[in-house]
């Protein structure tokens, strides 16, 4: 069968024309993939948004959790020992020479132990400081004032290996640390709090345990009562790390947080 | 009125748009256009006088004109490759492939016709230096609104002329023994009227674009 020239005429401008449709189409799917690059770009910028909100909110909690310690250790402390110094200040007969020198000896005493809690919490104050000299010193800071209670026995290891992630992480991971200890004292009964910092190439970790009451993890959050705990989930999240919670009544809870850093 | 064609009045209201658009353009590259658009106008008036009043073929025209349009739209599109780091090398081989083609087809042709090979293989080069640009544009993670873009306008009219072109191109042979036999008019006359209509009102959105760019953001 022949094929008239007119047919083959015809057909070169049908496919003209198919050539024509093909950059249409083209062109539709870059704008629409473009679209799409500009609603991802948004998302991003929307993430890093709440991400630099989160930084800003742990920020003020451990300026907050800072000033908490001073106000119960200017009650607790400092201002028992200034009582005790006035009491026996208020004591002394100057008549009774032999008592006197013992009285001044122990204002003497307790003056210097009062200098030497204002400068503790003078160092206390300066929250950035505390995490700029890195995660594990922040932390052995911040058990010292634990230990003070003498409530807990309290236990902290770690394989000497500094944490390599940025300092917003490191600060979000102070503050986690800093939410497991709050839980611990207000809520788990415990005695023993034990601390474990493990660090190599590719990750940090950070377990803490204790030995108290415990709870149900699963009903705490079926509940939503768990508002911490949700935090401490979501917190981790948001450094790319994750957290374990394991915990059953009476056999105390253990918060693992691992921070891969790729 | 023989001078009043589709090709004839889209490229003069897109030479006028480029004029208006870009005239204070700080960039030579898109100052460029007015200087090309006016060549083509007087190329196409003068094909027209050439083919119409003195009687004879118009392909030397074209021959001529087909230099400059190989040359400004190559230097157009490695214009914008070069924020992408694109070597001048490329560009430089691509000059000399394309001139030794020209030469050889017009030695081929003894000067007696129109250097069709050279201008199929031309399109299709700057078909695939648009695809090129698109393939960049979607690797490019930094978000820029295309719908607003003035070279992405300019390489979407270019790809709809040169793909388009491509099939009349390959068959323009052919076209011209037979068309006007088979038909009362001629088929590749009605695709490139259409083709210079499109190409030249995405050129012209492509100059407002710029414009409404540097208005906006003043170099």
């Amino acid at each position: 069968m022949q094929i008239s020239s007119k047919e083959i005429i015809s057909l070169i401008g049908l496919t003209s024309i198919i050539f024509l449709i093909a950059p249409l189409f083209l062109i539709l799917y870059v704008l629409s993939y473009n679209r799409r690059k500009k609603k991802y770009q948004e998302e991003t910028v929307m993430l890093q948004k709440n991400f630099d909100t989160e930084l800003l909110k742990t920020q003020m909690e451990v300026q907050e959790q800072t000033l908490k310690t001073v106000a119960y250790d200017l009650h607790d402390n400092i201002g028992q020992l200034l009582s005790l110094t006035t009491i026996t200040l208020s004591s002394i007969n100057l008549n009774d020479n032999k008592n006197t020198a013992e009285k001044i000896a122990l204002v003497e005493d307790l003056t210097m132990r009062s200098i030497k809690e204002v400068k503790a919490l003078s160092r206390l104050l300066h929250g950035e400081e505390i995490i700029s000299r890195g995660l594990k010193a922040a932390i052995e800071f911040e058990l010292e004032w634990l230990k003070r209670s003498d409530k807990f026995q309290v236990s902290f290891t770690h394989n000497n290996v500094p944490f390599n992630g940025d300092s917003a992480q490191e600060t979000i991971l102070f503050r986690l640390f800093q939410e497991i200890i709050n839980n611990i004292i207000q809520h788990a009964k415990a005695t023993v709090i034990n601390i474990n910092l493990q660090g190599d190439v590719e990750n940090y970790k950070m377990i803490i345990s204790d030995n108290g009451v415990g709870f149900d993890v699963k009903k705490i959050f079926a509940r939503k009562a768990g508002m911490g705990l949700h935090n401490i989930i979501k917190r981790s999240n948001m450094i790319n790390g994750n957290a374990a919670i394991i915990s059953t009544p009476v056999n105390g809870t253990t918060v693992t947080i691992n921070l891969p850093y790729k | 009125m023989i001078f009043f064609s589709v090709s004839t009045v889209s490229e003069f209201i897109c030479f006028l748009v480029a004029l208006l658009c870009l005239y204070k353009d700080k960039d030579v590259a898109w100052k460029l256009f007015i200087p090309f658009l006016l060549l083509t106008c007087v190329v196409e008036i003068i094909g027209i006088y050439v083919r119409e009043f003195v009687r004879i073929p118009n392909y030397a025209i074209y021959n001529f004109y087909i230099l400059f349009e190989c040359v400004f739209t190559s230097y157009f599109f490695f214009y914008l490759y070069k924020s992408y780091l694109y070597k001048l090398k490329w560009l430089l081989v691509w000059f000399a492939l394309f001139v030794a083609m020209y030469i050889a087809e017009l030695v081929y042709n003894k000067f007696g016709n129109f250097v069709s090979v050279t201008a199929s293989v031309m399109s299709v080069v700057f078909v695939l230096a648009s695809l090129y640009f698109y393939y960049v544009k979607l690797k490019d993670e930094h978000f820029e609104p295309l719908v607003y873009s003035a070279p992405f306008w300019w390489v979407s009219g270019t790809l709809f002329f040169y793909f388009g072109s491509t099939v009349c191109n390959n068959f323009s042979k052919y076209l011209a023994m037979y068309e006007i036999i088979a038909y009362k008019y001629s088929v590749r006359y009605l695709i490139f009227n259409l083709l210079n209509i499109i190409m030249y009102i995405f050129w012209s959105y492509a100059f407002i674009c710029r414009y409404r760019q540097r208005k906006s953001f003043p170099l």
